[in-house]
């Protein structure tokens, strides 16, 4: 998967992508072998205690209509097809959110049943942790994609307070 | 028809009021790791390593590589060496790029490779 | 003062006689599970007699050997038989020597699926030439392919029933990639219009070769796999895969630790049905009734967050015991309250006649069809079949806190709705139970080291939200898994969704049937 130029100039692709969704996104998702709670939790995006669509997000089942594709699990080879003609049938702008740690590379390593990452077969802009995710982590996740809330996780150094080391 | 009406409006709003306003739930929600550099030694850095079943935890050199994308929060580094990892509490891990998410946590001591 | 209650640890005098039938010249012995070795000679004539004995289901069949590395290493294949009027399960194990076996699809057609699965995985076949489907590797899955044993000579075929129609009928591929949200699944479908003439399932693209990847691993490590292979029935998987190397190693977990792993259990079961409840709404279009579930699936969700410190439980079992324990007062406070909105919207689900017009009648399952593909859970039970393993097969804590099993007779959607919310409310009462005997965290201590004991073997079991969960495993002598097998409920029970969905059907109709059967994909495509 190759990215144009340098990380500046991707993110400033991205950013200028996002920031023609303005206030509406449609968003299609995609399973390539996950165990099925990353789907819960993005069920419940449209639950009442969520409620993705007061922050004008939408699902939608056509890609067609998608903005936005939320993909899930490890990218089981046999799905490299299947991902691509999806990925392939969105219009233009659009953007890619890989979601859970399958799909960035943890639990699955790359071996013949999968890719371990969905970053092998799609090209990902937004990529979110958690095994599930919980639906808090999902929403910061889409708004991020979409340049509402600042990526945080660049800054965070994992290392406990008051430990310089 | 009526009575889902009714129900609706006595329970009232149980809407997150996330990004607006912090979701008080997300505290109860297991988290990445947040390392004690001062309590890694290279030793208990290779333990850890060894006991990360997702490939998050790698050591290199002084170091303790930490992939916070593959992490799922499981915990075991953490009951392993509980006075050297603790939950960082942070579930707003969203990155734009995969290399966000490698974190390089330094060892205590000097260098053994 | 003599006990009138006839002792079932021993077994009927049935089951003896089957046994001694089937050539076990030993005592039968009280322990929950008998195991059989049968030459492969006399392979299909024990399986005629299991097929035939009262209250018998076929649960597994699997196979493990035939190692390609070594030259001439026969296969081994395992039936595992519920006798669950014996609250007993019998291993068949017969040593194959050749490339073929005797048919025993034809005899029990709950076996075919595993015929097939055992021809991809070890490349040996039932004799007669039946053709066999693709089931487990995708196509793509050469010679080389990770497998469990030796590749077959030939490729798999992908064979369906022949169908009959009035006038012209259309097939077409649907899936993998489908309605969003839910998991991919691929189907194909015929039909003359609008009716379901035949749907037949493809379970081979979610394929993670997650027993493959469990070979050399100790349990404990293999356990952050296993909870892995299905989320929605993480608990039931690890549970049935803990029991099972418990029972390889001889350990007994400490009995809070039981009742915490039951805790756990129940209320996997209850998130699992309110989420089926809301999968069902959202089918029929009652988006109100659909938001009413959701709150209180997420309310339950919480409330396994506040309990044992993750919304899907993962992380509670462990090989020994239950690593967390529960915060019964978290329980005791957040349950009341989210199990009553799920009964709220239910009573009013129940009061809404558009509603039940949809369930009624649709996507009926016979009693008969149920036993003849051996499926478990409340597929099985709302169509008569009363087969639950907490009751049929007890083990602590279900045996001193024994469920009340709910069944229903008319094996519809409606019925099993019906069972699923009997269920609920069973769960709630037996949490309540749970925490007043004390569930807490604690570990028996795992042997350390290397054994003198040959390869050692166990089998373990637990009832899921969507019914029994299997597993068996194989131990080397430094407790590394030579063999590990996973069979959850959706392995089963996805062959009644053809069934269910060919009766009278229409298009609109096979999700909401998808919905009351809560099945996962993630679980049958492992």
């Amino acid at each position: 998967m190759t990215r144009p130029g340098t990380e500046e100039t991707a993110e400033a692709l991205r950013r200028s992508v996002a920031s023609q969704f303005g206030r509406s996104l449609h968003v299609r998702t995609l399973d390539t072998g996950s165990c099925a709670a990353c789907e819960q939790e993005i069920r419940l995006l449209a639950a009442p205690h969520y409620d993705l669509h007061r922050l004008g997000f939408f699902f939608t089942p056509a890609p067609r209509h998608a903005d936005l594709l939320m993909v899930t699990g490890p990218m089981i080879r046999a799905f490299d097809v299947a991902a691509r003609k999806t990925y392939e049938a969105m219009p233009g702008p659009k953007l890619v959110v890989a979601t859970g740690a399958c799909a960035l590379g943890g639990v699955y390593q790359p071996d013949a049943f999968t890719h371990g990452s969905v970053g092998e077969t799609l090209p990902v802009d937004v990529w979110i942790p958690g095994c599930p995710p919980s639906p808090l982590a999902l929403l910061q996740g889409l708004l991020v994609a979409v340049d509402r809330l600042a990526e945080k996780v660049r800054d965070l150094a994992f290392i406990q307070d008051g430990d310089a080391g | 028809m009526p009575l889902w009406f009714l129900r609706g409006l006595r329970r009232g709003v149980v809407t997150t009021r996330y990004p607006h306003r912090p979701d008080a739930f997300a505290a109860e929600l297991p988290t990445p790791p947040a390392f004690r550099p001062r309590a890694l030694t290279s030793e208990l850095a290779d333990q850890l390593a060894g006991i990360c079943p997702s490939w998050a935890l790698t050591r290199s050199g002084t170091e303790l590589i930490f992939d916070a994308g593959a992490c799922t929060a499981c915990g075991r580094c953490r009951e392993a060496a509980p006075e050297a990892v603790a939950a960082s509490g942070e579930f707003e891990l969203a990155a734009t790029e995969l290399t966000h998410l490698v974190k390089r946590i330094p060892l205590l001591g000097g260098d053994d490779s | 003062m003599t006990d009138l209650r006839p002792d079932l640890a021993a077994g009927s005098p049935g089951l003896a006689r089957l046994l001694s039938q089937l050539g076990q010249t030993a005592p039968a012995g009280d322990g929950p599970v008998t195991t059989v070795r049968v030459t492969a000679a006399d392979l299909e004539d024990a399986v005629r007699r299991l097929a035939a004995h009262e209250g018998a289901r076929l649960a597994d069949f699997f196979a493990s050997g035939g190692n390609p590395a070594i030259e001439g290493d026969p296969v081994v294949l395992r039936l595992i038989w519920a006798l669950d009027g014996d609250r007993r399960y019998l291993i068949i194990e017969s040593l194959i020597e050749g490339e073929s076996y005797p048919a025993l699809s034809d005899i029990a057609p709950a076996a075919f699926a595993e015929e097939c699965e055992i021809y991809e995985q070890f490349g040996i076949r039932p004799a007669g030439g039946k053709p066999l489907n693709r089931v487990v590797l995708p196509p793509h899955a050469g010679p080389d392919f990770p497998r469990l044993g030796r590749p077959p000579a030939e490729e798999p075929a992908e064979v369906h029933a022949q169908h009959e129609v009035g006038g012209h009928a259309f097939e077409f591929p649907f899936g993998p990639v489908r309605q969003v949200g839910v998991e991919s699944l691929y189907y194909g479908l015929v039909t003359s219009g609008e009716e379901v003439v035949d749907l037949y399932l493809f379970t081979w693209h979610k394929h993670r070769g997650v027993e493959w990847r469990l070979r050399g691993r100790t349990p404990r490590e293999a356990l952050f796999h296993v909870e892995r292979m299905e989320g929605l029935g993480s608990v039931g998987a690890a549970w049935a895969f803990a029991a099972a190397a418990e029972a390889a190693l001889e350990i007994d977990p400490p009995a809070p630790a039981v009742r915490a792993r039951a805790v756990a259990l129940e209320l996997e079961r209850l998130y699992n049905h309110a989420a089926a409840t809301a999968a069902l709404c959202q089918s029929t279009g009652l988006t109100v009734g659909q938001a009413a579930a959701e709150i209180a699936l997420e309310r339950m969700l919480r409330l396994n967050a506040a309990a044992f410190g993750h919304r899907y439980l993962f992380g509670v079992v462990d090989i020994g015991g239950a690593r967390r324990g529960p915060d019964s007062a978290a329980l005791r406070s957040g349950l009341p309250g989210a199990y009553g909105d799920l009964r709220q919207a239910a009573d009013a689900l129940l009061s809404t006649n558009s509603f039940v017009d949809r369930l009624e009648a649709t996507g009926i399952l016979t009693r008969e069809a149920a036993q003849r593909l051996g499926l478990v859970g409340p597929v099985a039970r709302a169509a008569g079949r009363a087969a639950d393993v907490r009751a049929d097969h007890p083990a602590e804590p279900y045996s001193t806190l024994p469920p009340v099993v709910a069944t229903g007779k008319s094996g519809d959607v409606l019925a099993r709705f019906r069972v699923m919310l009997a269920e609920a409310d069973e769960s709630v009462r037996l949490i309540g139970e749970l925490l007043e005997a004390g569930a807490g965290p604690g570990l028996a201590e795992l042997p350390e080291g290397t054994t003198s004991r040959t390869d050692r073997s166990g089998l373990g079991w637990a009832e899921s939200s969507r019914g029994e969960a299997l597993a068996w495993v194989a131990l080397d002598r430094s407790g590394r898994i030579t063999r590990a097998r996973l069979r959850p409920a959706s392995v089963r029970n996805w062959r009644g969704f053809d069934d269910a969905c060919r009766s009278q059907n229409v298009f609109t109709d096979i999700p909401i049937i998808e919905a009351s059967f809560w099945l996962t994909v993630a679980g049958t495509s492992r």
